[in-house]
């Protein structure tokens, strides 16, 4: 093991620059070999990689545009898209400090998706300052408990909370989908969508709800970023309070760096691993509430297809599970997103290349740089792993072990 | 109290048992290559993201070579490099295996949409005729014994074919010394390296096996049963497996009893025009019996020793 003591021995500071690009080398290195992996499928399968990054580059930042698309209205787009991602990043990244893999955030999105939607359709009456606060904190405790039941079994049972979370994901969406085809949620008339919420629900967007108001030559209703940007900000920034700033935070560190540690610390590992799936299912709901109270406005069959809660895994690893890095990676991930669409619509290529990208992102981040997290995330560090410059040694000397006599075999 | 007379009904009926099996069959094969995998120490959650490429490449090499059987074969190619992709990435990078599972699920959602696009355009990708499908097999003589002949003895090859697997997956693990060189890579593999056994082999082949069972499973589904291809086709069933695995204890006939127990949940839900519970819920069941079984209430479920630890020779 000794992978504890790894991680806990102090580092030599050193200056301020070369820490900064030591701790950018890994993310940009793996988005940059995601692009250069995703471009030669994109030339290998017919298809042009410079016009498709093109189309990328124009959706998600409004730049380098082809068909005279409106750079605002991208920009808007993207960062409709990073608002959730960074809610859900923080669900993600919360628990991966205290050793906990929360790949749960989009089931715990859904839970809060759901709660907001009921409750923002069924009290439309009641006035803004009341319903639009109950609708985000309803989205919130429903993320929270629906994480608490990984939590409580991890805690309680021992239970892998990747499993958990996994089944838990696939219980939510089954649940959304009976709630609006034919089920209570799905109003007469309506096909696989919720009735939509109240007026008084739903969070105000940054320009006026006015289409005579033209903003950078478009009416102001098509810019759909909404208040929600403040909320993920926030969300941002009480993450990292509450992890440095807290005798809670200091918990889950401690529960992340070593279990055994953390208990002889006092800290009840028990209370933390719930307290901590409680408080990343909150983020995750309240990214669905925000999600339903800022855009949507109300559940469609869109939602059966969701992948915000696994994009955040994404945004939680590349963003190294720092606050900035977290915003950092939920703006890319939105202009990704963002940027599919216009790559569809511009170069003919299937937005689905950004799940592509992604997923290239994903295995370069677990593979290459593996070592690089375990520094930076302790969560991770419950899997014991070499320090990674014996890796391709240790192969070879295990290879060559064949070479001995197969005797003495193992009694199981 | 007519429903619950009319669910008695359906229980006994062959057409029933028939597609039990039959969508058993579906989660069998993912699963039991879950417990390959695992069982060697090697963590996987990408069956889900195996069997929808196994599935693409199964239509789409059917489409070209008019030949199911080889289809399948390049469904299980196509599975295999998945499953190699999550071997290199976990054993020789020792990734995180969980993330390299998740990097595979979301690899194959994407790459085979962007590979419709590519190769079809905006068109549909086109249905399997029959006569090409992976072939329903009636046994002679043997189909026509009563109920048990529609249920065991008619059904499409690649059932048999699991079953076969099954019995091979627990003679293989449980019977001879390859399969205790297996297990004691999954339960300590710096023992079993001092032994002379050599950890990594038996991990690439463990998770390659894996993902040409789940490739077949994907060719199953393409072109045993619904003949097209579509977006996100497999629809949480590699999950599926992966709760039966668990759900039996990493064991084959664990994971085939579970197996079975979710299958009769869909078919009941095929089969039936009575209950009118949403076919919604039902199919959350799977998950949520999954988390009751977790959870300990009908015992503990313990993965191998060293499920999801990287090896690295040398370390204690």
């Amino acid at each position: 093991m000794g992978t504890g003591a790894v991680v806990a021995r102090p580092r030599p500071r050193l200056p301020g620059i070369v820490r900064l690009a030591r701790g950018l080398a890994m993310p940009v290195g793996s988005v940059l070999f995601a692009f250069v992996a995703g471009g030669v499928i994109v030339f290998v399968t017919g298809a042009n990689p410079l016009g498709a990054y093109q189309g990328l580059l124009c959706g998600g930042a409004g730049l380098a545009c082809a068909q005279g698309e409106n750079s605002a209205l991208q920009i808007s787009n993207s960062l409709v898209y990073a608002i959730p991602l960074v809610m859900c990043g923080v669900a993600v990244a919360l628990p991966f400090r205290a050793g906990l893999f929360n790949i749960g955030a989009e089931g715990q999105l859904l839970a809060g998706t759901i709660t907001a939607t009921a409750i923002g359709v069924h009290f439309a009456a009641w006035p803004a300052v009341i319903l639009l606060p109950v609708v985000l904190v309803g989205g919130a405790v429903a993320g929270a408990l629906w994480a608490g039941i990984a939590g409580v079994l991890k805690a309680t049972t021992g239970a892998h909370e990747v499993v958990t979370t996994i089944m838990l994901n696939y219980a939510a969406q089954w649940l959304l989908r009976f709630l609006i085809i034919g089920g209570p949620l799905q109003p007469p008339g309506e096909f696989s969508a919720s009735a939509p919420i109240g007026g008084n629900a739903r969070l105000p967007t940054f320009l006026p709800n006015d289409s005579s108001v033209i903003v950078f030559g478009l009416p102001a209703t098509v810019y759909r970023v909404h208040t929600g940007l403040i909320i993920a900000v926030l969300a941002a920034a009480v993450f990292a309070i509450l992890l440095w700033r807290t005798s809670l935070g200091y918990e889950i560190r401690a529960l992340g760096q070593s279990q055994k540690a953390a208990r002889y610390a006092g800290v009840s590992v028990r209370r933390t691993v719930i307290v901590t799936m409680l408080i990343a299912g909150a983020f995750a709901g309240l990214a669905g509430a925000a999600q339903i109270a800022g855009v949507d406005h109300q559940m469609t069959d869109k939602y059966f297809s969701d992948t915000t809660g696994f994009d955040a895994i994404a945004v939680a690893l590349l963003g190294l599970g720092s606050a900035v890095g977290i915003v950092l990676a939920a703006l890319l991930f939105g202009a990704l997103h963002s940027g599919g669409a216009v790559m569809q619509s511009d170069a003919g290529i299937s937005s689905n290349l950004v799940l592509v990208l992604q997923a290239l992102i994903l295995f370069s981040i677990a593979a290459n740089f593996l070592g690089a997290i375990l520094r930076q995330i302790p969560g991770l560090g419950r899997r014991p792993s070499a320090p990674a410059p014996t890796a391709p040694g240790a192969a070879l000397v295990t290879e060559a072990s064949t070479a001995l006599p197969e005797e003495g075999e193992p009694a199981t | 109290m007519t429903a619950i007379g009319d669910i008695l009904h359906l229980l006994v009926t062959a057409n029933l048992w028939q597609s039990v099996l039959a969508l058993s069959a579906l989660l069998l094969l993912p699963a039991l290559g879950g417990v390959i995998s695992e069982r060697s120490g090697v963590v996987n959650i990408a069956m889900e993201g195996m069997m929808l490429t196994g599935a693409f490449f199964a239509v789409y090499a059917d489409l070209h070579l008019h030949n199911p059987w080889l289809a399948a074969l390049l469904a299980m190619l196509a599975g295999a490099l998945m499953a190699l992709i999550h071997a290199v990435v976990s054993i020789r990078f020792r990734a995180d295996q969980i993330v390299s599972g998740i990097a595979i699920n979301i690899f194959a959602a994407g790459l085979t949409v962007f590979l419709i696009g590519r190769l079809y355009g905006l068109q549909d990708v086109g249905h399997i005729q029959n006569s090409e499908a992976l072939p329903q097999i009636v046994i002679p003589g043997l189909s026509s014994i009563p109920f048990i002949g529609q249920v065991l003895f008619n059904q499409n090859v690649i059932v048999y074919v699991a079953l076969i697997i099954l019995v091979l997956t627990h003679v293989v693990l449980f019977r001879t010394r390859l399969g205790l060189r297996v297990r004691s890579v999954g339960e300590h593999p710096q023992a079993a390296d001092t032994a002379g056994i050599n950890v990594f082999r038996l991990r690439y082949g463990a998770v390659i096996i894996s993902g040409i069972l789940s490739g077949l499973a994907g060719a199953y589904l393409a072109i045993g049963i619904s003949n097209t291809f579509v977006p996100n086709m497999t629809d949480g069933r590699g999950y599926i497996a992966l709760a039966a695995m668990i759900f039996g204890k990493w064991t084959p006939f664990g994971a085939f009893i579970a197996c079975l127990i979710f299958g009769l949940g869909e078919a009941i839900y095929y089969n039936n025009s009575i209950i009118h519970a949403s076919p919604y819920l039902l199919s959350a069941l799977p998950y949520i019996l999954t988390l009751v079984v977790i959870a300990g209430l009908v015992g503990r479920s313990i993965p191998p020793a060293a499920d999801g630890l990287p090896y690295v020779p040398g370390e204690e």
